[in-house]
């Protein structure tokens, strides 16, 4: 499996790794253990754009890349523009193979739960 | 190269490496003894014996023999990657052709009881072929004393040239007179190598295995001695910084039971491809090289499951490497699985 240097550098200093707490922390979680990958992306909303944003994952290079995109693109949007982060954003961005694709949509809809979440 | 072995200089066969020496004692062990008794029921060797935990270049031969007709056994292991001697002698019979068993594994380092699988395999009339490719110039093997049939090697796994090896074939079954009781050439045309093996020889290539055959010979008591309290030095790194780790293989036993410059290892709660990714500056492979992707077939012939075949690491200590290096490699792979369990969320 080749990666691009954008999935390597992420992978090997991961940032926006962690995780967040309080009552106005949103959290959303996709996948299981025995699928291999568990992608848990957590957002703080502060009035409508995502203040802070954080991923935590198990799984492989792309799937860590993935999640870390998606937490720097969620943290500091507004959340309406959120909405427009879409698997093949992330694919594209991390050069990710076709085999690949699976956890750029895992760690999407980890997001987009997360948001949800948070509106509730 | 044959002093490596022990044996005679015109008891060694050369090849363009082990993979080549093992099919050539394999299909032309089967090839041979499919004469015997072919005349009826009587007498007929039909059957292999071999081990799950054998390198492709075993296996894949002996599944093609299969294929072809021949009744195969592939033995488990146990927990340590070591073979049952009760099951292999319930294995063998008067029918049994061919036994190969590893004298090293090239994953796990495990040393196979050779001498006694020979013994077992000798008893019913079988031959004896070991894939010897980890163990010669590593730890002591001598194919008299051992009393096997056949011994593969390869140079460059002694530091020497790629592209050369060699088969040693105990003279019995080298002798053209014998013929009834001679290996089956698999490549003919000028009957170069005993007529066991045509083609021209590379002779860079075997001058450069002579050389690296004689260098590991010299050195291999310190060698051994130096790399295996190296091997032990990353084993103690590893265990002082990290948890959830399992040894795959027999180590540190009251008999020498492993290469002493082989570590393997796997980790609880990583996923196998991030950690080998992580490990940009380490040197290690998760199984067998020409195997990646997919889990080892030896790691799950341990009893390993997938997951945890595919998060483990196989170190190789060798000539080149030193104490810094191995206190680098335990503390660059012990921070990365911290890294990543840590970025878990389970």
């Amino acid at each position: 499996m080749r990666y691009s240097e954008e999935v390597l550098s992420r992978v090997r200093e991961p940032q926006r790794a962690g995780t967040l707490s309080g009552s106005d922390v949103g959290t959303g979680e996709v996948g299981t253990l025995d699928e291999g990958t568990v992608v848990r992306i957590q957002v703080r909303k502060v009035r409508d754009r995502i203040a802070e944003a954080r991923f935590k994952v198990f799984g492989c290079s792309a799937a860590i890349a993935s999640a870390s995109l998606v937490a720097e693109w969620l943290e500091g949007a507004a959340i309406d523009e959120a909405g427009t982060l879409t698997p093949e954003r992330v694919v594209q961005k991390l050069e990710l193979a076709p085999e690949r694709a699976y956890v750029a949509r895992m760690a999407v809809e980890a997001g987009r739960k997360a948001i949800d979440d948070s509106n509730h | 190269v044959a002093a490596l072995v022990g044996a005679g200089s015109k008891d060694v066969i050369f090849t363009s490496g082990a993979t080549e020496a093992n099919n050539l004692a394999i299909k032309g062990a089967a090839k041979a003894r499919a004469a015997e008794g072919a005349d009826g029921a009587e007498g007929k060797r039909d059957h292999i014996v071999t081990v799950a935990t054998e390198h492709k270049a075993v296996l894949d031969p002996i599944a093609r023999l299969e294929k072809e007709g021949w009744r195969v056994t592939v033995l488990p292991v146990n927990g340590v990657g070591l073979v049952d001697m009760a099951a292999l002698e319930a294995a063998i019979s008067e029918r049994t052709a061919l036994v190969s068993v590893m004298a090293a594994n090239n994953e796990i380092g495990v040393l196979q009881p050779i001498k006694d699988a020979a013994a077992l395999a000798h008893a019913k009339g079988a031959w004896f072929h070991t894939d010897a490719v980890q163990a010669a110039g590593k730890v002591p093997f001598d194919v008299e004393q051992l009393d096997v049939d056949f011994a593969s090697l390869s140079a460059h796994k002694v530091y020497g040239p790629k592209g050369v090896g060699a088969l040693y074939v105990r003279s019995a079954f080298a002798k053209a007179s014998a013929d009834q009781r001679r290996l089956v050439a698999q490549i003919d045309g000028g009957g170069h190598e005993r007529g066991l093996r045509s083609g021209t020889l590379n002779v860079p290539g075997i001058v450069g295995f002579g050389r690296a055959a004689e260098l590991a010979r010299a050195e291999m008591a310190a060698e051994a001695a130096r790399v295996g309290a190296l091997r032990d030095r990353l084993l103690a790194g590893l265990k002082a910084k990290t948890d959830g780790m399992r040894v795959n293989g027999a180590i540190h036993e009251a008999t020498l039971v492993r290469l002493p410059g082989n570590l393997n290892v796997s980790f609880d709660g990583v996923d196998g491809e991030a950690l080998l990714v992580s490990l940009d500056d380490v040197a290690v492979s998760s199984g067998a090289a020409c195997t990646q992707a997919e889990p080892s077939h030896v790691l799950i012939a341990l009893g390993l499951t997938k997951e945890q075949a595919l998060a483990s690491l196989r170190f190789g200590i060798g000539r080149g490497t030193t104490a810094p290096d191995v206190d680098a490699a335990a503390m660059k792979v012990s921070d990365v699985v911290a890294r990543l369990r840590q970025m878990s969320p389970v």
